[in-house]
């Protein structure tokens, strides 16, 4: 069986992502601190071959990878890992990769099994469709950085509460860094949240007619708004960060997976798209 | 040769090295009259908290009245009237073991506080002092950038430096993994023990504030002085705990002097900021519950000390790694020492080679092969150097490589002077930089320096 250029880029990107996510894994485990530097390089190496890979398949299969139901999680995998590489040195967040880095690999062979599963989003003509999907990638993509702040945060506060001061916890970067990126990505994410859920609103006559599904993904999708903001607004207004910013920011992007799901299993607006099992 | 002559914590009490440490000359006096001692060639002055000691490169013939003139200097900086005061407290190390030592002071391996990183910088520091007196040439001057590189080494290849080893650097090194920025900090120091005021120090140095609550207000406003902090009346606490990031606590309170209940009003009042607290007073200052409070973290002796031990335990697991690298780092040393023992042999074998053909093609060229032409002339004369070059060249690089294998070089080089009729040498060559160079090439299957 040979391989064209899409599925070498592919494997090439998932093998720099298993590289990096390993080299955490030994990282977090006390092994040398070489890899603890090596890996994040890994997750820059991996972010080309995945936008090539993205940019690639979509030219091939004459796909707006936008439109497409299986570039959804590739592209916000890859929009995430790409801001990973640009802020982790400036917001002292290397850690984060060792989440990142898992996630874009799911994400990555996630959307190879969901492209045999469907292959549009919906046949809708309207122009603002791009940029409601995009934004909401957007937010994805920064939430699910900000999930992976909050994770590391949460172990490392627990490991300072316990004072198990040796081994995985001198190699987590200060508590309030990752408290602070944490906001910072879902201070940015939920703008781009908020204009896909607008966006959305726009289609939700025809929404009513997509069944259960697609019901459920807009009250889940209208869930994770009002988690994210609430998360914000609890900050702000009362002092909320730290341990219960992270586990709402947690909550929030699970919630968001769960409609990634429905989208990837029942297409949009419920309809089983064409070439769907 | 090597000779080392000193005092360190290991050898006498701290008013020996105090005395030794306040000497009024400046280190350019001491090596100006260090310098002027005809058996003294190269010399180093190095005075730390910890040591003070002189390394110096003698010949080996007046090597003990050397050591006696070093001796008298160090009786004289220390203020001793007679000599003999101080040498209870001196080492002395000769040839190998003063190498080995200068190697395992820049290692940080003969240090108080094992692993230490200050020292490198302080020997490095001496070594541009006796560099700017013209005090250091070639053999010292080497000695002292290879145990730059060994030092280097021990630190890459071993985690002797990790960890920290004193209660006050421990509080630090744990704010530092807490806040993102300790100059965003505002550091509230309560109590005035000397352990707190080390911790406050530490911290000072990089905290947007510091600010003194002592029960007695005077040796708050008192202590503020000296450190460029702000006293706070004791009662202002509660305030104060609202405002404050990192709080270190050193009252001799018999009961806790910060509860659970107050830093919960301040906290509510804080708006979710993170509290940190270093509490090295016995009987505790904080109650413990208070670490139970979201976003509040309480360390007290205990914790600390805990971290202290688990450093100095770290470190000294690291110790044999690090002697052992030492160790290899000296064999190499030496080595390629000994293979410059056998330059000026070398040399000779070359001038006495090139004499020869010189003469030889002189002899023709004024004879038989006057009817050569300027060019033919040239060419014969390339023509031998490059012969000269092609038979020395293995001799040469055996005569090295031999040479840094074997204990006795100096016998090798004789038998080849025999062998050659070459004049005996007397003096040892001079070590430039630049054979520093080509040392991984001359001793082979050694580990490249940098």
């Amino acid at each position: 069986m040979s391989l064209e250029l899409p599925d070498l880029l592919l494997l090439a990107a998932a093998i720099a992502y298993l590289g990096a996510s390993a080299l955490f894994t030994v990282f977090l485990l006390g092994g040398p601190a070489n890899t603890g530097r090596w890996a994040p390089l890994l997750i820059t190496l991996a972010v080309p071959l995945h936008a090539a890979q993205i940019v690639w398949s979509s030219v091939v299969s004459h796909t707006c990878p936008v439109r497409g139901v299986h570039y959804m999680m590739s592209l916000a995998a890859m929009l995430a890992a790409l801001t990973y590489a640009l802020v982790r040195w400036r917001w002292r967040i290397d850690i984060v990769g060792a989440f990142v880095a898992p996630i874009a690999l799911t994400f990555l062979l996630a959307s190879r099994w969901a492209a045999g599963v469907a292959r549009e989003i919906h046949p809708l003509r309207s122009a603002l469709l791009p940029w409601h999907v995009a934004a909401n990638l957007g937010g994805v993509a920064l939430f699910s950085l900000a999930s992976a702040a909050a994770v590391a945060y949460i172990i490392e506060e627990r490991l300072l509460k316990e004072k198990k001061l040796e081994g995985a916890f001198q190699r987590f970067p200060p508590l309030e860094a990752l408290d602070r990126a944490g906001h910072r990505f879902l201070s940015l994410g939920f703008p781009l949240l908020t204009f896909g859920i607008l966006t959305g609103s726009l289609w939700a006559h025809e929404v009513e007619a997509g069944g259960v599904s697609a019901i459920a993904r807009a009250v889940l999708g209208y869930l994770s708004w009002g988690l994210f903001g609430s998360v914000l607004v609890l900050r702000a207004a009362a002092g909320w960060r730290g341990r219960r910013a992270a586990y709402g920011t947690i909550l929030g992007f699970g919630v968001t997976v769960v409609v990634l799901i429905l989208y990837v299993l029942h297409g949009a607006y419920g309809v089983p798209t064409p070439g769907a099992p | 040769m090597i000779v080392v002559l000193g005092v360190s914590h290991r050898t006498a009490p701290i008013d020996v090295r105090e005395r030794l440490g306040a000497a009024s000359e400046g280190t350019a006096q001491v090596l100006a009259r260090l310098s002027s001692l005809p058996e003294l060639g190269e010399v180093m002055w190095l005075s730390t908290c910890n040591r003070v000691e002189i390394v110096a490169s003698v010949s080996e013939d007046v090597v003990d009245q050397a050591v006696f003139s070093m001796r008298e200097e160090l009786a004289r900086q220390a203020g001793c009237s007679d000599a003999s005061e101080l040498v209870p407290f001196l080492y002395e190390r000769r040839d190998k073991d003063a190498i080995l030592h200068v190697f395992r002071v820049a290692s940080s391996l003969d240090s108080m506080v094992l692993g230490e990183p200050q020292i490198l910088g302080q020997v490095k520091a001496a070594c541009d002092a006796a560099a700017r007196a013209n005090t250091i040439r070639g053999k010292l001057g080497s000695l002292l950038r290879r145990a730059f590189a060994v030092a280097k080494r021990v630190r890459t290849e071993t985690a002797i430096g990790t960890g920290s080893v004193s209660v006050s650097s421990v509080g630090v090194d744990l704010a530092r993994r807490i806040f993102a920025d300790l100059r965003e900090c505002v550091v509230l120091l309560l109590g005035a023990g000397e352990m707190a005021e080390a911790a406050a120090r530490s911290l000072g140095h990089t905290a947007r504030a510091v600010r003194i609550c002592n029960r007695s207000f005077d040796r708050a406003a008192s202590l503020a002085g000296e450190m460029h902090a702000a006293a706070v009346p004791w009662e202002q606490l509660d305030a104060e705990l609202v405002e404050a990031d990192i709080v270190v606590t050193s009252t001799a309170s018999p009961i806790p002097v910060v509860t659970r209940d107050m830093v919960k009003r301040a906290a509510r009042a804080r708006r979710g900021r993170t509290l940190f607290f270093i509490d090295i007073a016995v009987p505790r200052n904080v109650e413990p519950e208070v670490h139970g409070l979201e976003g509040v973290y309480v360390y007290n002796i205990d914790d600390l000390e805990h971290e202290v031990a688990r450093g100095l335990h770290a470190r000294r697991g690291e110790l044999d790694a690090a002697e052992r690298i030492v160790r290899d780092e000296l064999e190499s040393y030496l080595a390629w020492s000994r293979s410059l023992d056998v330059q000026p042999t070398i040399v000779s074998l070359r001038a006495k080679v090139r004499s020869v053909f010189s003469a030889e093609l002189e002899r023709s060229l004024s004879g038989r092969l006057k009817h050569l032409g300027p060019e033919e002339r040239d060419a014969l004369t390339l023509m031998l150097d490059s012969a000269t070059n092609k038979l020395l060249h293995e001799p040469s690089t055996r005569l090295k490589t031999h040479a840094a294998e074997m204990d006795d070089a100096e016998a090798l080089a004789a038998a080849v002077r025999l062998l050659f009729d070459l004049p005996s040498e007397g003096s040892e060559p001079s070590i430039e930089p630049a054979d520093e160079k080509t040392q991984p090439k001359i001793v082979q299957g050694e580990r490249r320096l940098n």
